[in-house]
């Protein structure tokens, strides 16, 4: 059944419409924070205009793993932008803030994540836009939101700062160890996406009612939303919540274990039919029946977990990582070899579902990343188009949405309101680039990526 | 334009959580049905639509979800676990035997009165049980199906028989391996326990993946208003946090670099770190070159690094240049303490050389000092909720301030089956002595 509905979902996928058809996203937003969230969006096929200052752009451009750029961009940047229309726009100008109104009155969303009252400073804030477009839906995100104490010092923020303020780092860590930072932007991407869930039930409501809205969110306090029993726990016992390394207290047993080939291996084996596989799987089916371990909320004190972890981390250290995989798959319990960015990349699984997507850009060529993860039967997101230069698309943008004339472009550029690129990586087009591929162009109505 | 009161007050006046209860619901026209099972990645992603006012009706197996056991320590509260206690939130938990051939025609009767089906069998259950997506379409078209997995409803390891966990979503996705602490030279894994790749603390590996199913069913009914027509969703834990992994897989592609374990430090990013202090340690964040400069001077070495000829912030990236600098910044932390550090930030945006630029300095907390911030507990992060059942009770909630249709918490979760009178009442018309039968029959 489910056989029928997923039927060749990746390669048509390209065929089929996208869910956010007919949505105009405005973002004025840099890092990860910002423009993650209209990336999700412009995945799932909304248009979403991005506006950098030119002529440097989003301070992403050049976030670089050991000085490393994936075909003259920052690779993060280009992982969070997909799909996007480039405009430099510089919002100091008062010219650049006229035309950046027109495009407000033309949308339906606008993200940005500045300082509290940057926007505002700028003339383009909520309380403008609502005039020339009443039923806008306008997200702000930052660190700590639009009022409070640390809002009021106009603090700056990353995504670290996050994971230490909400106590994440402080629970990701090993006991007796310093926090540990992750080596991803949990805050900032999910942050983006978060506050993609809210303006999606806004737009929802806008279809009812016509109205739209303002929504602010801080980094900080999303993530905080995701951990959980943390707060209750502490709240109860009056207790700090302590960090347990790979040991997951609520799930027993769940941990990494290190492994005869020196890999490592998640196991989680907690409900009764999962607990009796993996003692039959260990050659110790006596365990599953243990009063240590005779049912869940036993085998998670303290005590109990302990030795069951034990137990557990003496198999799995004579066996390998592939060897335990083979017996979860047989007995019916979770194991999951860690893992790296090679394993992912080049399995065969996420390969044959899309979820390694394949990408055919007219500038970056042809390169593979992670897919939006929600598949979708009828309206498949998809990656289409990669990241461009600064001001890439200011003429079509021009053009198309604000009717202007070759006449008015050309002022917008001379008063210095439009701009493009500076000739430095990150920022220009890739090398030996024609001045035409990629450019799109309004043809009989419709827009075309020129190839 | 009201241009007289400052942005702040404005705003806040329009979107402080305190008075969310007097704001209508974005989604209160929105009907769920939560199936979902083993999974707390179905149970948050339920919570989302929940908090934005949708009905939705929780559907736990007579004897109640085994999630519900997964709970720090084993620890109850008034009977309940902690976790589940965080994400029974605004749901109208029911009971329904979905094994048994009454149970499932009771479902699709509900099913004809929903918008939105959310469930976490293994792909095929569903189906088998004659409930899956194309079986219950040909009786609600619109309906919106989502169904959150291991490995999802199609390709090679959708028919594995491993359950679903965050710990395995975690592993599986690449990004457990890129972190932790590197392992110090000469030593090994027996000796240094911590330095091994390690996963969030957090249950980020459900989390996630379940708000990207909420995002996806809300892209789901904006097309199903344009449309008419509902759809199936599929999303595979693992997958979906893979996705915040933002540099690996290109990185890995175009210079063939598996991206390895570097600590508190950043591979991508400088300045980007943990760096100790007297009292502990703070976040320092310059990802702008002028803030890594303003760092240097705030500490009184804008001479001696000669941070006024810097020009380019990327080669302070590069790996080498890294664990050279990282010492030095470390030297001059640990002179400080948290509070003074980021006084002195603070301090640096008013008066600095490069005012108002100044760099990123957080304190990494214990989760207990977030609790007592009192920024978060002005802002509402953490204002209890009265429970009937469970009292006033800390969750965090509020996580979006919204000036037209705010989140809120109105409960924070029931035992299974809680509702089953007035909700079988409403939907079904089931009085009381039909639930005693139904009961009976051990279906509800």
């Amino acid at each position: 059944m489910a056989e029928k509905t997923w039927q060749n979902y990746k390669e048509n996928k390209n065929s089929k419409p996208a869910p956010l058809k007919g949505i105009r996203v405005l973002e004025v937003c840099t890092l990860i924070l910002g423009p993650s969230g209209p990336g999700f969006l412009a995945m799932m096929g909304a248009e979403v205009i991005k506006c950098e200052l030119p002529p440097m752009g989003d301070t992403c451009r050049d976030m670089t793993p050991f000085g490393y750029l994936f075909k003259g961009y920052g690779p993060v940047f280009t992982h969070n932008n997909p799909n996007k229309y480039w405009l430099g726009l510089d919002l100091h100008n008062a010219e650049a803030k006229k035309v950046f109104l027109e495009l407000a009155a033309k949308s339906d969303i606008i993200e940005e994540n500045l300082r509290p009252g940057v926007m505002e400073g700028w003339d383009v804030g909520y309380r403008q836009i609502k005039e020339v477009n009443p039923s806008i839906i306008y997200i702000a995100k930052n660190g700590f939101g639009q009022w409070g104490k640390y809002a009021a010092e106009n603090r700056p923020s990353n995504d670290g700062a996050s994971q230490g303020f909400s106590g994440y780092a402080w629970v990701s860590s090993f006991p007796g160890q310093p926090p540990l930072k992750s080596s991803i932007y949990p805050c900032d991407d999910y942050g983006g996406l978060m506050g993609e869930m809210a303006v999606l039930a806004a737009l929802h409501y806008r279809e009812r009612t016509g109205k739209g809205q303002y929504i602010e969110l801080s980094q900080s306090e999303n993530i905080m939303r995701a951990m959980s029993w943390v707060w209750p726990y502490q709240q109860i016992t009056g207790k700090t919540a302590m960090p347990a390394g790979n040991r997951d207290v609520s799930i027993c047993p769940a941990d990494t274990f290190y492994c005869a080939d020196g890999a490592f291996v998640a196991i989680a084996a907690p409900a009764p039919e999962e607990f009796g596989g993996l003692c039959t799987a260990m050659g110790r089916p006596e365990l599953a029946s243990d009063p240590r371990f005779k049912d869940h909320l036993t085998r998670l004190k303290e005590d109990n977990a302990t030795q069951i972890l034990k137990i557990v981390a003496d198999w799995a250290r004579a066996r390998t990582a592939g060897e335990i995989e083979e017996m979860a798959e047989k007995h019916g319990f979770a194991a999951s070899r860690v893992y790296t960015v090679k394993d992912v990349a080049e399995d065969r699984h996420f390969q044959e579902r899309g979820f390694i997507t394949d990408v055919d850009d007219p500038l970056l060529g042809q390169y593979h990343d992670y897919e939006f993860p929600v598949m979708m039967s009828r309206t498949p997101p998809k990656v289409k188009r990669s990241v461009r230069a600064v001001g890439f698309d200011n003429e079509y943008i021009m053009a198309h949405h604000l009717g202007k004339s070759e006449d008015e472009i050309k002022q917008l550029y001379e008063c210095g309101a439009l701009g493009k690129w500076a000739d430095v990586p990150g920022r220009q087009p890739p090398a030996g680039w024609d001045g035409k591929t990629g450019l799109i162009v309004a043809e009989d109505g419709k827009e075309k990526e020129q190839r | 334009m009201d241009k007289e009161q400052s942005w702040s007050d404005w705003i806040k006046e329009r979107d402080d959580p305190r008075i969310a209860h007097t704001r209508p619901e974005a989604l209160d026209d929105i009907t769920v049905l939560d199936l979902s099972y083993k999974s707390f990645a179905g149970c948050y992603c339920s919570s989302l639509l929940a908090e934005f006012g949708a009905e939705v009706l929780r559907i736990e197996p007579p004897e109640g979800d085994f999630i519900r056991t997964c709970t720090p320590y084993g620890m109850l509260y008034k009977g309940e676990g902690l976790n589940y206690l965080t994400e029974g939130r605004n749901k109208f938990h029911i009971t329904l035997d979905l094994k048994k051939p009454e149970g499932r025609e009771i479902l699709k009767s509900l099913v004809k009165q929903a918008d939105v089906l959310i469930e976490t069998y293994k792909p095929g259950v569903m189906d088998g049980w004659g409930i899956g997506y194309e079986q219950l379409k040909e009786i609600n078209p619109k309906l919106i199906f989502a169904s959150i997995t291991a490995y999802g409803q199609f390709g090679p390891m959708s028919q594995s028989r491993m359950p679903d966990y965050d710990n395995i979503a975690q592993a599986r996705s690449g990004i457990q391996s890129g972190t932790g602490e590197v392992l110090p030279e000469g030593k090994g894994y027996d000796e240094c326990p911590w330095a091994v790749p390690t996963k969030a603390g957090p249950w980020i590996g459900w989390a996630q993946p379940a708000t990207f199913t909420a995002v996806g069913i809300m892209a789901a009914l904006h097309w199903r208003w344009i449309t008419g027509e509902g759809q199936a969703l599929d999303v595979a834990t693992a997958e979906a946090y893979a996705r915040f992994d933002d540099y690996a897989a290109l990185w890995y592609e175009g210079a063939g670099v598996v991206a390895e374990r570097f600590g508190s430090m950043d591979t991508a990013a400088w300045l980007y770190c943990f760096a100790p202090t007297r009292d502990g340690a703070v976040f320092l964040g310059g990802l702008r070159l002028e803030m890594w400069q303003a760092f240097a001077d705030m500490v009184g070495k804008w001479d001696e690094w000669g941070a006024a000829d810097w020009t380019n912030l990327t080669v302070f990236t590069e790996k080498e240049q890294q664990l050279k600098w990282a010492p030095l910044v470390f030297a001059e932390t640990r002179k400080y303490t948290n509070e003074e550090l980021v006084n002195m930030s603070i301090e640096y945006a008013q008066n600095g050389r490069l005012a108002p630029i100044t760099p990123v300095v957080a304190p990494v907390c214990s989760p207990e000092e977030t609790m007592k911030d009192v920024n978060w507990l002005d802002r509402g992060i953490f204002t209890p909720v009265k429970d009937p059942i469970y009292g006033k009770l800390v969750v965090a909630q509020a996580q979006h301030k919204m000036s037209e249709t705010p989140v809120r918490t109105k409960w924070v979760c029931r035992p299974a089956g809680y509702d089953n009178t007035p909700t079988y009442l409403k939907y079904l018309g089931f009085g009381p002595s039909k639930l005693k039968k139904l009961k009976g029959a051990g279906i509800i």
